[in-house]
């Protein structure tokens, strides 16, 4: 399977991927226009933190091989998928108990923030060949690489 | 070789086989785009930005909204257009004064005995005629805020006047306005965004009125009225046994003297003991358009209109071009390196379109002689250095013969009998269904290199929408074939027969984004002649590729004439809600002029026929 890398150091911050996931999807359409950023509902599934070192670090889903946030969930919400590797959610099935947010260890789950019911969470732009955020990147910071 | 898409295939052959560095390929490094930007809600005015709206972050750390950055963004960017144009308007009308004062040529009479009657200008003496005009319009350039010009309630269009009046956007001196829009938007001032778009307005007002249409007539007095007449355009007008001089930018009064000079016996001479015919000036970007518009002036010295905007680049890969004279924008950075490595020598006119490598000789009437030969000097060593080391390939197949131009608002109505009735009964009978004015620039983005602007033109000749243009978008039109005759073939049934019976194109050309100012001359001629006022017409407006910030000053003029205005890229102002509604949605109730914002060309021409037939409608028609 492929998987969204990092390389830190590259990051500018520069939000271009926040916006790539935020237009990906945007019930509304899917182009920059569309998108309405003071629209709460339409969250990004990524995020970018400042460290000690006030250096940019990209957090994206790791899509892990061995994911917590699919060990700790009892409501069958969270899976791996056998065939293509990706962690997938199903809001459908969630208990919202977040123990998924709890478990995992890079901080990237995140509860929605506008019901507080439902979790974000990076699906690989399920129909698209390369995910939005890393075509969107203009620094390299972050790129899909065969693991 | 990476290259964006464009509609001239013919010229897209030719930078692919050249493979120079241009805009073509450096358009696709350059794809990914900011979000921020695109929507106009990214703040850099203060040292705790930049400040970006996210859902998360809903206000900078000032506090401003993204109605409040966008609105500053915009105005900021209107009020640099505005002043690229008032620039233009403030060399004209010193250098037309120089004119009068030194009893120059002055090859527009006509011209200068309407302009002194609108102004109430009483004096027999043509070259004080003159003066007294120049200085007219540069005291109201250079009033204050608070004085409103003078000239402006005497050249617009009444009814405008009065709405522009009622809604307090009526200009005060032009370069003050300019001044104040820049205060207003700095960092924690005016922070409503409906007072700066009203601003804008404001600005676009005196943009078109002064920038645009004076411009113009400033220019007919000294350079020549346009006069219809075929010419030839594209790469093929290049003569490679010439000493070429590649113009650029959009003051033609600082080429006047140099184009009567090139063809004086002792230039031509000199030329010829250096083994080349004679001088050609060959057009490029707007200032090449105005030459062309009052070619019939100049035909032995003008080789014809080569491109727009993007066309310079390859223009110079030719290896035909021996010098550049820059004077103004779209004057690319991208031809520095070009020039460079083709040893083609530059120099500037106007320091404000100094290029790194450029040699700038700052322009005055009463240098011009001096200026003059200093160019001719230039050119006749550079033709000598370069054409031994340099291999020319000039692509003769690009381009038309037989392309009308020379229409402007005076030679359009001389051809339609002296009145735009007869328009107006083709329009009224049906036979035109209405107008459009396709205008502004080229860009890379909207599909590519003059792609939306050809697209939208062929699908509006095609409904029998008569398309006036003006601007890089008449540079493309033309290199397309789309204002040859032959093009009536394209047009709707009805255009076509027009056309034929008149022996004009569909797409008339009415040259350079300063000739905007003509087409403002038309639509209020038809008015008019109609008694209604402009937003009552069917006429649309369409600045598909607009490129710089000069197009949204023009679009801006067209929104405050009432005029509604099609883009294919917004104009970095979705980010807030308030603007972007009143633009698209408000308007028409403020001015009359309404932002239509599409990015698909036939939905833009279903739109705007729409428009059209609505307002034939509620004209009874």
């Amino acid at each position: 399977m492929k998987r969204i890398k990092i390389d830190k150091n590259k990051c500018m911050a520069c939000y271009n991927c926040i916006l790539a996931c935020m237009m990906e999807h945007n019930e509304k359409g899917k182009d920059i226009y569309s998108l309405d950023l003071e629209d709460k509902s339409n969250e990004c599934r990524n995020h970018i933190e400042v460290n000690h070192s006030k250096e940019n670090i990209p957090i994206f889903c790791r899509h892990c091989d061995e994911p917590e946030c699919v060990n700790t969930c009892m409501s069958g919400a969270m899976k791996k998928n056998p065939h293509t590797g990706y962690v997938e959610y199903d809001e459908e099935k969630c208990a919202s108990c977040f123990m998924c947010v709890m478990s995992c260890k890079y901080g990237v789950l995140k509860i929605d923030e506008e019901t507080k019911s439902k979790i974000v969470k990076c699906d690989m732009c399920e129909n698209r060949e390369t995910p939005r955020c890393v075509e969107n990147c203009p620094t390299r910071a972050i790129y899909f690489e065969e693991v | 070789m990476k290259c964006c898409t464009s509609a001239d295939h013919k010229l897209l052959d030719f930078v692919k086989v050249k493979g120079e560095n241009t805009s073509f390929n450096r358009v696709l490094d350059q794809q990914i785009k900011c979000g921020f930007g695109q929507q106009g809600v990214c703040c850099r005015l203060c040292s705790n930005g930049p400040c970006r709206i996210t859902p998360k972050s809903p206000q900078g750390v000032c506090g401003a909204t993204a109605d409040t950055i966008v609105g500053r963004n915009f105005l900021r960017s209107v009020a640099s257009g505005a002043a690229c144009y008032l620039h233009i308007v403030e060399t004209t009308a010193r250098n037309l004064k120089k004119t009068g004062e030194e009893k120059g040529v002055l090859k527009g009479v006509e011209t200068l005995n309407e302009l002194a009657k609108a102004f109430g200008v009483e004096e027999e003496d043509m070259h004080l005629k003159a003066e007294k005009v120049a200085d007219l319009v540069l005291r109201d350039l250079y009033k204050p805020r608070f004085e409103k010009m003078e000239l402006t309630e005497k050249i617009a269009y009444g009814p405008r006047v009065d709405k522009w009046k009622e809604l307090g956007i009526m200009p005060g001196g032009a370069k003050s306005e300019v001044f104040d829009a820049i205060v207003k938007s700095s960092t924690n001032l005016n922070s409503d965004p409906v007072d700066m778009l009203m601003h804008s307005l404001n600005l676009g007002i005196s943009t078109g009125l002064y920038g645009l249409t004076l411009t113009n007539l400033l220019n007919d007095v000294m350079l020549g009225e346009p006069v219809i007449r075929q010419a030839k355009v594209g790469f093929k007008v290049v003569d490679e046994d010439y000493i070429n001089i590649m113009i650029t930018g959009h003051q033609h009064s600082i080429i006047g003297h140099l184009q009567d000079y090139l063809i004086s016996d002792e230039v031509k001479k000199s030329a010829q003991d250096v083994g080349a015919k004679g001088f050609k000036l060959v057009g490029c970007t707007c200032v090449g358009q105005d030459l062309q518009l009052r070619g019939e002036h100049y035909e032995e010295v003008f080789s014809g209109h080569a491109g727009n905007n993007f066309t310079s680049e390859p223009l110079i890969s030719t290896g035909a071009i021996d010098l550049i004279l820059s004077e103004f924008n779209c004057t690319l950075p991208g031809i520095e390196d070009l020039a460079d490595k083709y040893q083609v020598k530059m120099i500037c006119l106007d320091d404000v379109a100094k290029k790194k490598n450029s040699e700038y000789m700052e322009f005055s009437m009463e240098k011009r002689v001096e200026i003059s030969k200093k160019i001719v000097e230039e050119a006749l060593n550079n033709y000598g250095k370069r054409r031994s080391e340099i291999e020319i390939n000039i692509p003769k197949d690009h381009g038309h013969d037989d392309v009308i131009t020379g229409v402007s608002e005076k030679s359009l109505k001389k051809f339609l009998g002296d009145s735009y009735k007869p328009l107006l009964s083709l329009i009224a009978s049906g036979q035109i269904k209405g107008v459009a004015a396709v205008v502004g620039c080229s860009n890379l983005t909207a599909k590519g290199h003059d792609v939306f602007t050809v697209e939208l033109t062929r699908e509006l000749i095609k409904r029998d929408i008569i398309v006036l243009s003006a601007g890089c978008s008449s540079g493309g039109l033309e290199n397309v074939g789309l204002m040859s005759p032959k093009a009536a073939d394209l047009a709707g049934d009805k255009l076509k027969e027009v056309c034929k019976s008149l022996g004009i194109p569909p797409v008339l050309n009415f040259g350079p984004c300063l000739a905007i100012g003509r087409l403002e001359i038309v639509a209020t001629e038809l008015a008019r002649e109609l008694g209604i006022d402009i937003p009552q017409l069917p006429l649309v407006l369409s600045a598909p590729q607009w490129l710089e910030e000069q197009a949204l000053a023009d679009g801006a003029f067209g929104l405050a004439l009432g005029l509604p205005l099609h883009l294919a890229i917004p104009p970095f102002v979705t980010g807030s809600k308030v603007i972007t509604k009143v633009l698209t949605e408000d308007l028409p109730s403020i001015t009359g002029g309404q932002l239509i914002l599409d990015d698909d060309v036939i939905s833009t021409a279903d739109r705007l026929e729409k428009i059209v037939m609505d307002r034939r409608m509620a004209l009874g028609l």
